[in-house]
């Protein structure tokens, strides 16, 4: 069994009922997704609802289809050439894998941050700005005000702000990393995916995500993918076990590390595999 | 257990092994490389060497009579000298077992019996006029042979009498001559002199047969009618075509291309700047090798150099350029060489300058004895000077085996012999031996710049969005295909390209040039318009298309678009080019129009550079890391603003240095061009006429020339200056990239 620290403890005062969620408490409600690569199903029918301003984890083993699952939630895998998608992913009520949905505009409502840092090479500020040029915002006012905001959100400004115009690749990895989070956040998503966001980074610089992390659940509704469990049961308020593409066990984060109801829950969080 | 920090044996042996290996392998390119440099250097030095002359050696004559004429043969074995009184003696110059150097080995007497010499006139370094006291003259030729005996080879005086031995009268009046030239060919020898009662005469012998065999000969006298009653030189030219008479400070020039008449051509007054003390003279004349030029010694110490230009009156003299060949010092004699524009000055103080024209240089000033030698004459090679003062006989090694070339000569405008302006070209050989080389790297380097300017301008287009598209938007299986074929045009052997390109395209692009440039519209236009459509398809039909077979689809659109254009060619060649689109370019835009072209030779060499930007370009922007591409794509943006502000960003590097690496293969590329441009020297930009490159014109010319000469010397400079051109572009290449790829490593 874990440790479960006090945090959670706290969090676990504000528990929802997962299964039984008001429409305006939804983020994100998954039905009957089914994943193919090619001919090997990736995700075998998965549903669950993902509550607004929460931290929710999904864990399991690798290759259980955690970050696939991610990815269905910004169409990332809409790149991949062999993959197919059945079922429904609604983000307010409406199917993001309808036709004539834009893909870009869903993007940038639904943010991601990925595993490796991959700031692009430019300036920390370019760097920032990005999203918002990308969509033809030039007003040199509206850029500097929403690359404060997004840099201080992501506990960046007071280590950047005297070199906002050099090489955001100067930056150490989880000042990048934290970069990228301010980058994603400067385009004003609702959702926020982080796909194992500190797996390449160092102790201390997880740390320090780990708290922003707990910050941006004021203003965002965050996804997050981990392998570390601690990690998972320090930042989340929900947590979903995957395994071999299957959703095994949904729950709130403490329920699920003390509790769990089902049999391969308990042998990976008591570390039997993994 | 202890832990073994010594390794073992082989393992070690092969990893020193391949250390050495592998350092001896980059060592080995990096030597090689000087070494090539330092060939190709070795190889040009000399031709930037300026001339030396030195004392080789000296001995006293022992003929007593007044010397009037010496020689030497061209092996710089055997000397003479001709006495005031006809006699001939030869001097031994190098020890033999027979004669000691300085010996006299050889004496006869030249003349005929019924003449009495008046004076000894050298016409070139191999015949002497022997000039009679009534007006008659013989011409000899002190020539050489060698004999063998023993294997050790002996030089043998060998006198021939060109015109015959009798004597052969100039003047009909039986006067003596003070002034006499002399020039001949096969068939006619042209005398003009001047008479001590002040006529000048040309006497012309017309051979009955041929001069090289038979002596036979009719003549012909005639008095041409002067504008002065005096004159200091007469000069013939070789080729028979005019004298130059000079009198005083003007130069009238006779037009002896008719046997009976004779008439004034032109007059050359030199603009001699006065002196402040006393006023300028022209002291010396002498005919440049060539015949086209004639040089002017005046009182000052200044050479200039004149010959006939097209001017706006016609052909006129002109003065062309000057050399200051001493310091205030009169120009008593201009010796000119007998193959080359070199030429020697000598002063009243003995002070000796070698020159040369074209090149406008000088090769050696300084002072070859204390006083003035009584006779210098130049060696048949051109390779020792010897001269007599009083009995004292010196030679002289001459160094001076590239005068041709300096470095202004190579890259400047030069004057050359006949035209009309200064000029850069690039004319190494001729069929005339009195040619003048013109060897202006400026055309060549400029036809490798305007090739490979062409090419770039068709491959980079091409290969760059060739690279865009099979790098970021085909699909793996397809890209599997598509990079290996277009690599494999890398291996097709660019003699065959040019082949075509000069055999195939030329024509084609001639015939149907209107169709060439409606392509240019045509084939961009099919793609836009076929994209269009596809976008624009039910998306039933498109999903039941195998998606790699969708680009399959331009080909037909691009074959569609080819065969309207090349039906639509001669429709519009009719209607707007009155028939005939060469014609009209010709005529009516007065644009030349050569059939191969460097339209062709873009067409071609692009062809060939495409895979080598193709290749790496498509590499570049691959190999941008997908967690970049994916985090753009995360930000809402789409594949297009992707690919332009963080995939292109990020592969600038290596498409850059794709572009350069083309860019120097286009420089140093050497078959397509020689087969495809036509290979003419000119400087133009004009796309419809074609270009010398430096590679080409090595490969043209390395065959043909002698080795050792200036030519070939010059043909290694080309080389050199190619090998910087790709050397620069390359370093600049791979600069730029180590620079990019330092800002972008930490990707």
């Amino acid at each position: 069994m874990i440790s479960v620290s006090p945090k959670a403890i706290l969090q676990s005062q504000t528990k929802l009922d997962l299964n039984n969620l008001s429409p305006d408490q939804v983020a994100l409600e998954i039905k009957n997704l089914d994943l193919y690569y090619g001919e090997k199903q990736a995700l075998q029918n998965i549903s669950m609802s993902i509550p607004k301003g929460q931290v929710t984890a999904f864990i399991g083993p690798s290759g259980c289809g955690k970050s696939t699952l991610l990815r269905c939630i910004n169409r990332m895998n809409d790149l991949v050439d062999i993959c197919r998608i059945k079922g429904e992913i609604n983000l307010h009520g409406e199917n993001i894998y309808e036709k004539h949905v834009d893909v870009a505009a869903l993007r940038r409502k639904v943010g991601m941050v990925f595993q490796r840092p991959n700031p692009f090479p430019k300036s920390i500020y370019e760097n920032v700005v990005y999203g918002l040029r990308i969509t033809g915002e030039n007003n040199r006012r509206v850029l500097d005000e929403a690359v404060e905001t997004s840099l201080r959100s992501a506990a960046l400004w007071n280590e950047v702000k005297d070199r906002l115009h050099e090489s955001a690749l100067g930056l150490s990895g989880g000042q990048q990393q934290r970069l990228v989070i301010a980058r994603a956040i400067a385009i004003q998503p609702e959702v926020l995916l982080l796909d194992e966001p500190t797996s390449a980074l160092d102790p201390i610089s997880t740390l320090t995500i780990e708290e922003l992390i707990n910050d941006l659940k004021k203003q965002f509704t965050v996804v997050i993918v981990t392998h570390n469990m601690q990690q998972a049961a320090r930042v989340s308020d929900q947590t979903a076990f995957m395994y071999m593409g299957d959703l095994i066990e949904y729950n709130d984060t403490n329920t699920l590390f003390t509790t769990p109801n089902q049999k391969k829950t308990e042998d990976y969080i008591t570390g039997r595999y993994g | 257990m202890t832990i073994a920090l010594k390794s073992t044996g082989p393992r070690q042996l092969k990893n020193s092994l391949a250390k050495w290996l592998i350092t001896l392998g980059g060592i080995s390119v990096l030597f090689t490389l000087v070494l090539i440099f330092m060939y190709l250097l070795y190889v040009i030095k000399p031709i930037f060497v300026s001339a030396e002359i030195d004392k080789k050696q000296a001995f006293e004559i022992t003929t007593s009579e007044n010397v009037a004429s010496i020689g030497i043969d061209e092996l710089k074995e055997l000397s003479y000298v001709i006495t005031d009184d006809g006699q001939i003696d030869y001097y031994q110059l190098v020890e033999t077992n027979q004669h000691q150097v300085g010996e006299q080995v050889y004496s006869q007497s030249l003349l005929a019996e019924d003449i009495t010499l008046d004076q000894i006139i050298d016409i070139s370094i191999e015949e002497k006029l022997l000039v009679g006291e009534n007006g008659q003259v013989q011409l000899v030729s002190p020539k050489f042979m060698s004999q063998f005996a023993k294997d050790i080879r002996t030089i043998v005086p060998n006198i021939t009498y060109p015109l015959g031995e009798d004597p052969i009268t100039i003047d009909q009046e039986g006067q003596a001559l003070s002034l006499v030239s002399f020039a001949m060919n096969d068939e006619r020898a042209v005398f003009v002199a001047f008479t001590k009662d002040n006529r000048l005469i040309k006497t012309t012998l017309i051979a009955e047969d041929d001069f090289s065999y038979d002596a036979a000969h009719e003549a012909v006298y005639q008095e041409i009618d002067t504008q002065s009653s005096h004159f200091d030189d007469i000069l013939v030219t070789p080729d028979l075509a005019m004298v130059f008479a000079r009198s005083g400070d003007q130069v009238f020039v006779y037009d002896l291309s008719d046997d009976y008449d004779v008439e004034l051509k032109a007059t050359i007054i030199p603009q001699l700047s006065q002196n402040r003390t006393k006023s300028l003279h022209i002291t010396s004349m002498a005919l440049l090798s060539g015949s086209s030029s004639i040089l002017l010694g005046d009182s000052s110490g200044k050479v200039s150099q004149w010959f006939e230009v097209a001017g706006e009156e016609g052909r006129e003299f002109k003065q062309v350029r000057t050399f200051q060949a001493a310091d205030n010092q009169k120009i008593t004699a201009i010796y000119t060489e007998q193959f080359r524009k070199s030429f020697y000055t000598m002063t009243a103080t003995g002070e000796l300058g070698l020159f040369y024209t074209t090149s406008e240089a000088e090769l050696w000033r300084g002072q070859l004895n204390s006083i003035e030698p009584v006779h210098l004459s130049i060696s048949p090679r051109a390779d020792a000077l010897i001269s007599l003062s009083g009995k004292s006989f010196s030679i002289f090694t001459v160094e001076n085996e590239h005068p041709e070339v300096t470095w202004s000569a190579l890259w400047k405008e030069v004057w050359y012999e006949g035209y009309p302006e200064p000029e850069y070209i690039w004319q190494s050989t001729s069929g005339s031996d009195d040619f003048e080389a013109k060897f202006s790297l400026v055309p060549i380097s400029f036809g490798t710049i305007k090739a490979a300017s062409y090419a770039m301008l068709f491959a980079v287009p091409i290969a760059l969005t060739a690279a865009i598209y099979t790098a970021y938007f085909m699909t793996p299986s397809m890209r599997r295909k598509v990079k290996p074929t277009i690599e494999l045009m890398e291996a097709l052997p660019t003699v065959i390209l040019g082949f075509l390109a000069g055999l195939w395209l030329a024509p084609i692009i001639e015939k149907y040039l209107p169709a060439v440039a409606l392509l240019l519209l045509f084939l961009p236009l099919s793609v836009f318009l076929t994209a269009y459509l596809w976008f624009k398809l039910p998306k039933e039909i498109k999903i039941k298309l195998p998606e790699t077979l969708a680009p399959l689809l331009l080909i037909p659109a691009l074959l569609l678009a080819a065969y309207s254009a090349f039906s639509l060619s001669p429709v519009l060649e009719h209607y707007f080019f009155g028939g005939d689109v060469r014609q009209f370019i010709t005529n009516d835009l007065n644009i030349d129009f050569d059939q191969r072209n460097a339209l062709v030779v873009g067409i071609a060499m692009g062809f060939a550079v495409i895979p080598t930007i193709f290749s790496m370009a498509e590499d570049a922007i691959f190999s941008v890391p997908k967690h970049l591409t994916s985090g753009s794509l995360a930000l809402g943006a789409t594949q297009w603003q992707t690919l332009v502000k963080v995939v292109l960003l990020t592969a600038s590097p290596g498409i850059f240095s794709a572009v350069m690496m083309g860019l120097g293969r286009a420089v140093g590329e050497t078959m397509i061009v020689l087969m495809a441009t036509g290979n003419t020297p000119i400087l133009d930009w004009n796309f419809f006429e074609g270009m010398r490159t430096l590679a080409a014109n090595i490969a043209v010319e390395m065959p043909e020339s002698e080795v050792g000469s200036t030519h070939y010397r010059i043909l290694f400079l080309a080389a050199f200056v190619l090998f910087v051109f790709t050397f620069i572009f390359n370093t600049a290449a791979e600069f730029i990239r180590q620079r990019l790829r330092e800002k972008y490593s930490s990707l």
